[in-house]
């Protein structure tokens, strides 16, 4: 809904301010999205493929922009490669530097570190930690290691009503343990 | 509309560099090699009988063999539109971009033009091996050509449509083939009912509206209706991609 995918039934979303719903695509040029699962065009090339989405997003100095989004994201070995025929863990980069290639203020990452090798999953926690005062990211994510290990709000929601707003080092036990409390089965987590 | 031009790009790459397309093309090709074959040979056996037709304009919309392969083409170039999104997921961050539904309809729509034309492309061979061996009506021709574009302008529109609509290709398949064909065969009930029947048929009917064109007529009734149906399926199609969003 905030990436202006769904329409809410109720209520309002403000991205940076714009109502995303009445100016849905100005809020979206706010937004760098990158969906879980990472659906990409397999057929085309990793840079054909930042090309053609950074003209979408009207993306202004575009080779410059897909050059700084493949150093990103690490990805720059790959750049001519073909999209299909890369391993998960290269595909979600791609996809992040996707996310990144308009340089926007708010990132929405949902479950980035699936299929991400546990030096990959350092790489990208690094990174999310790099744009610590520049950019708001929003992770999605039921990985709650992760969120200790970046995130400096968390927000647990529990059948799409929200059930604890906290900061990871305030909570006198585990965030594991409050997640625990708080959910039973099949809830989701979201942290900022 | 710039977004539209850039969504029209990568619909044109991906299906170019698809195996799907030059097994189409190959096909539709061996396909329209014989039926002309056919009609030449034909019309070379019977002279006395031609009279006003030609092999040409018996090419164009003279026979069941120009549709019958219609009703199985269109579908399967429109079914991947968006449908084919949609399976891949890859919907979500066309549709998450700034661009609004329109524009991704109009690059869409614009990119199975595109592909429309290339199909009928090389049958202009056929025309000018006609004109080696005899006299081409070159009006006729023209007027056949651009019928067939007015054709395909309705058929892909059509196509896009359920696409939009359809969850998966194979159903945007099925269900473009049963529009369309549902709409041919109530052009055949031109020659079937009379009355004012006869009427709302020959109005509809792709057959007469190819006949007349390969005749050289270009009849505005036809122009009329092949227009508003593609403008009707495109604004649905619109439509529908916003209505997604609440669904």
């Amino acid at each position: 809904m905030l990436t202006g995918y769904l329409a809410p039934t109720s209520g309002h979303i403000r991205i940076d301010g714009i109502d995303a719903v009445t100016s849905s695509i100005r809020a979206r040029e706010r937004l760098g999205y990158m969906p879980e699962g990472v659906p990409l065009y397999r057929e085309m090339r990793v840079h054909e493929y930042l090309r053609h989405r950074g003209a979408l997003k009207r993306v202004p100095n575009l080779a410059e922009a897909i050059d700084r989004s493949l150093q990103l994201a690490g990805v720059t070995d790959v750049r001519t490669r073909i999209v299909g025929q890369l391993s998960k863990g290269y595909r979600q980069r791609v996809g992040l530097a996707e996310a990144l290639i308009a340089d926007p203020p708010i990132l929405i990452l949902d479950e980035p570190t699936s299929g991400l090798d546990p030096n990959q999953v350092r790489q990208f926690r690094e990174l999310v930690r790099s744009f610590g005062g520049k950019k708001t990211v929003l992770l999605s994510t039921h990985i709650l290691s992760e969120v200790e290990a970046v995130c400096d709000r968390v927000i647990i929601i529990r059948e799409g009503q929200k059930v604890a707003d906290l900061k990871p080092g305030d909570a006198e036990t585990s965030l594991e343990d409050v997640f625990a409390e708080l959910t039973t089965s099949g809830a989701t987590e979201d942290a900022s | 509309m710039k977004s539209a031009w850039v969504v029209l790009k990568r619909e044109l790459g991906s299906f170019f560099v698809s195996p799907l397309a030059y097994v189409v093309l190959t096909s539709w090709l061996v396909w329209n090699g014989v039926v002309f074959w056919v009609l030449t040979e034909f019309y070379a056996r019977n002279a006395v009988s031609s009279g006003a037709s030609t092999p040409l304009s018996g090419f164009f919309g003279g026979s069941t063999l120009f549709f019958i392969p219609l009703l199985v083409f269109v579908p399967v170039l429109t079914m991947r539109l968006v449908a084919g999104e949609k399976q891949s997921g890859t919907i979500e961050p066309l549709l998450t971009a700034p661009v609004s539904e329109a524009s991704v309809i109009f690059g869409k729509y614009g990119a199975s033009l595109v592909i429309w034309c290339v199909l009928w492309l090389p049958t202009l061979v056929y025309a000018w091996i006609m004109s080696q061996h005899g006299s081409v009506d070159w009006g006729a021709t023209a007027a056949s050509y651009f019928g067939i574009f007015c054709l395909g302008a309705y058929f892909m529109a059509v196509g896009l449509l359920m696409s939009v609509l359809a969850p998966t290709q194979i159903i945007a398949a099925v269900l473009s083939f049963v529009a369309l064909g549902v709409l041919f065969t109530v052009g055949i009930g031109e020659f079937v009912l009379d009355g004012t029947a006869r009427e709302v048929c020959a109005y509809v009917s792709m057959w007469g509206h190819m006949q007349s064109f390969s005749k050289g007529v270009v009849d505005t009734r036809h122009l009329v209706f092949d227009l508003s149906v593609a403008v009707l399926a495109v604004g649905l199609s619109i439509g529908a991609l916003k209505a997604r969003r609440h669904g």
